[in-house]
């Protein structure tokens, strides 16, 4: 029998060095990667790769060389490696690192609205589409977001985006039960805006969403940073017993914990307010009533985690987000797991709704905090959706 | 749950009735000992599952053998003033009166500067140190149960006998590593009964220290297995070159070991080391191997008598972790899982807090929440595995360790 052919992948990205997530995803088409105790390697190649920016320290051009796909000028010869119609089987768009911009609301301008549109003018013009993964966020822009997915929606392509941290590891592997009822949820998260704060989000949507009546969307958001964040939490707008909940899955070594060693109950501790730089909270009022929060907590701790109750339900639910350190940083492999199961099916594994709201959330947030930190109305944020029944994330118990 | 303010008075106050009284002997108490991790976590609490949680006990007296700069039971003394720190380990048992005056015992001799032998052990006083304890207990005519961190002794006559004592005087004694207790990714646990074959474990750390943490995550898979523990009946640890023959035998029978097992053992690392330094991640050929393990690495390969075999790997430059893989008869997939003791950023040392739960819940209960036998084993195989390479990487019979128990089908992991 003749083997099958190998998938042919399409790597668009930013830039491709040693810390961007060109390299974390491209290199897992390359060499494999670890999954389940196995070594696992992909029966597709990365054949065309565009790269925006070459900077010192690029990578892309020895990869090439060493792993034979070509490098094309265009995004359009990329996806017809040069031919004159679209030749690969899927696209990996991976619009994060290198220099661009960075609006008056923070956002770093980063074009993947812009490429995804030339790839889908490649698809329009050669009347065929292919499955499209897109690293993190859609765009800066919701606008923009959702334009992709209109578009993806039109051509019939699957189209999986987001972050990482949906799909690493969970310490302990905790999945809500899908259909719970939900009360309050809390995430803490740590890192800059709007890199950091949107895995944060990313991680809080994707245990949330699978409450009751699953997603309804999001009718206004609220930023806060500073000393109001601790006042907030006094007046009960976040619930310290989630706080409490979230800390006690942190394995990170801070103030007490760094110079002396003694695990500390930071929730419940005024260190707190005394580690952490700029704190920051996010309120999430969901269409359906619930409410959520992510508290940014630089200089406290140096992971994620969440907390949640549920009605009716004494114990706090709650987990750490793990993301495996240097050199490995195998949540990228979880991420492109993924990416390869839908590459292989045709089908998202979990919806890019979730994307695309928090796309919408980042931006409505970073509007509120450069618009005197007020509430912001979101009615554009009406998007539903229902969580997939399965587990993605890796370590899931059956 | 409610909230709990975080109130240092609370520490002082008298403690109600019932709850038990801990004394602590520990070597040495500076940040990131393990006196300082065991004994801050039981007197000041620590995280677990979703909130803070204070252990139902109290430590009130601290017996320290030395105290270097950095020492901090000075500090913690004067932070916790119902602890009460004592220069002799009697006077600690005894709270300075005749008898023995406490619920339960922790024995934690493991950091400072103690001396090395030739054959590489650090002498660390736990035998010393359980001997001045037993004879507080003989002389009150009562004792007391008693947790012992690490192996029980780097001199397996000792810890037979420390072993012997604890049946003798018929006291409840808890000892060993975190790792059997740690997390586990993925979150699993060997499937009690199972009939398994062989387990391979690639670890990290040098002999006498770290071999006990691999050899106690191997056993604590292997005493799962169909039958229960049986001991074991011969050991052969290799060195350096030793290993690299080794791993081109390509299986047990050839001198070496499961080839799928080891590379189940890589693909469950979070640090496995690239080949290249332009690369992030790659499954290292194994030509590759011998320049990416950066000391002589280390095999302990062990016979058990119910026909199990068992190599236990360290090999520190390739990977920063310990995994464990074993085949199970008729299943194709080897079972593996990492034994997670932290990744990424800096991490507290949390795989103390599953020890702690434990350590609260023999001294409650007064049943050890797993069988002291197994650390005896591994107390004895490392013991063996470091004569073995003292003898020029010798084939030892091990008619000593014909330990057998029994554990039931219950998992003692950090699950939740």
């Amino acid at each position: 029998m003749p083997e099958p052919r190998r998938k042919k992948l399409a790597l668009i990205t930013t830039l491709w060095e040693w810390r961007s997530h060109a390299n974390h995803m491209g290199e897992r088409f390359l060499n494999g990667y670890p999954i389940d105790g196995r070594w696992h390697r992909p029966d597709m190649d990365i054949v065309g790769v565009y790269v925006d920016q070459s900077a010192e320290g690029d990578l892309s051009r020895s990869k090439a060389e060493k792993h034979g796909f070509t490098i094309y000028p265009t995004i359009a010869e990329a996806l017809r490696l040069g031919g004159d119609a679209l030749a690969v089987d899927a696209v990996l768009l991976i619009g994060e690192h290198g220099d661009y911009p960075i609006n008056e609301k923070g956002q770093k301008l980063y074009p993947r609205y812009e490429f995804f549109s030339q790839i889908v003018d490649v698809f329009r013009q050669d009347g065929r589409a292919v499955p499209v993964f897109n690293d993190k966020h859609l765009s800066y822009s919701f606008a923009k977001a959702q334009r992709m997915v209109a578009v993806a929606q039109e051509l019939e392509f699957p189209l999986l985006a987001g972050s990482s941290l949906p799909v690493t590891f969970r310490l302990p592997p905790l999945e809500l039960p899908l259909g719970c009822e939900l009360e309050d949820a809390l995430m803490v998260g740590v890192g800059s805006s709007d890199a950091m704060d949107f895995h944060a989000l990313e991680a809080l949507q994707c245990m949330v969403e699978r409450r009751q009546g699953g997603e309804t969307g999001v009718r206004a958001v609220q930023l806060i940073d500073g000393e109001e964040v601790w006042r907030a939490g006094e007046q009960g707008r976040w619930s310290r017993r989630l706080l409490e909940g979230a800390l006690a899955r942190s394995d990170s070594r801070s103030g007490i914990g760094l110079s002396d060693g003694r695990p500390q109950d930071l929730a419940h501790s005024d260190e707190l307010v005394e580690l952490v730089e700029n704190p920051a909270a996010y309120f999430i009022e969901y269409n359906d009533g619930f409410k959520a929060t992510l508290l940014m907590l630089n200089g406290a701790v140096q992971d994620y985690t969440f907390a949640a109750a549920v009605r009716g339900l004494p114990e706090v639910y709650s987990t750490q987000f793990l993301l495996p350190g240097q050199p490995n940083v195998v949540y990228s492999a979880c991420l492109m797991a993924k990416a390869e199961q839908m590459f292989v099916s045709g089908r998202a594994p979990y919806p890019v709704e979730r994307t695309l709201l928090i796309s919408g959330v980042l931006e409505r947030c970073l509007e509120s905090r450069s618009s005197d930190h007020c509430r912001v109305l979101t009615p554009e944020l009406d998007i539903s959706y229902q969580a997939p029944c399965a587990s993605n994330f890796c370590g899931a118990l059956p | 749950m409610t909230d709990r303010a975080f109130d240092s008075a609370a520490i002082s106050s008298t403690p109600p009735a019932g709850r038990p009284q801990l004394a602590a002997l520990v070597t040495e108490y500076r940040k990131y000992s393990h006196g300082q991790n065991i004994v801050d976590r039981l007197i000041g609490g620590y995280g677990w599952e979703s909130g803070w949680y204070y252990p139902e006990l109290d430590v009130v007296s601290l017996y320290v053998d030395q105290l270097p700069e950095s020492d901090l039971s000075r500090e913690r003394l004067a932070r916790h003033p119902d602890l009460k720190g004592y220069s002799t380990i009697a006077e600690a048992l005894t709270l300075g009166g005749s008898e023995l005056a406490v619920d339960g015992v922790l024995l934690i001799a493991e950091h400072g500067q103690y001396p090395r032998n030739e054959k590489g052990q650090t002498l660390y006083p736990r035998y010393e140190f359980f001997k001045e304890m037993v004879e507080v207990f003989r002389r009150s005519g009562r004792s007391v149960p008693v947790f012992c961190d690490k192996h029980l002794s780097w001199n397996w006559d000792w810890a037979r006998e420390m072993y012997d004592i604890s049946r003798e005087l018929d006291f409840p004694l808890l000892a060993g590593s975190s790792l059997p207790v740690c997390r586990r990714i993925p979150s699993i646990d060997l499937p009690w009964g199972a009939e398994v074959e062989e387990i391979v474990s690639v670890g990290v750390g040098g002999i006498d220290g770290y071999d006990i943490h691999s050899l106690e995550a191997i056993q604590c898979l292997a005493e799962r297995r169909r039958g229960g523990e049986t001991g074991v009946v011969s050991i052969q640890a290799l060195r350096g070159e030793g290993v690299w023959q080794a791993f081109e035998a390509d299986s047990w029978e050839a001198g070496g070991w499961d080839p799928t097992l080891f590379a189940a053992c890589l693909c469950r690392s979070l640090s496995l080391k690239p080949v290249d330094e332009s690369s992030r991640h790659t499954y290292p050929a194994a030509e590759d191997l011998p320049k990416l393990v950066g000391s002589p690495p280390v095999a302990y390969r062990c016979e058990y008598a119910d026909g199990l075999r068992t190599t236990m790997l360290l090999m520190e430059g390739l990977v920063r972790d310990i995994t464990v893989a074993a085949r199970l008869k008729g299943q194709r997939d080897p079972f593996s899982l990492l034994f997670y003791l932290g990744s990424g950023h800096e991490v507290q040392p949390n795989f103390f807090n599953p020890l702690s739960q434990h350590i609260e819940q023999m001294i409650a209960s007064g049943h050890p929440p797993y069988p002291v036998e197994r650390t005896l084993l591994t107390t004895g195989l490392t013991a063996a595995g470091v004569e073995s390479l003292w003898l020029g990487q010798k084939r030892l019979e091990t008619p000593h360790l014909a330990i057998e128990y029994q554990v039931d089908a219950g998992s003692t992991f950090r699950r939740t």
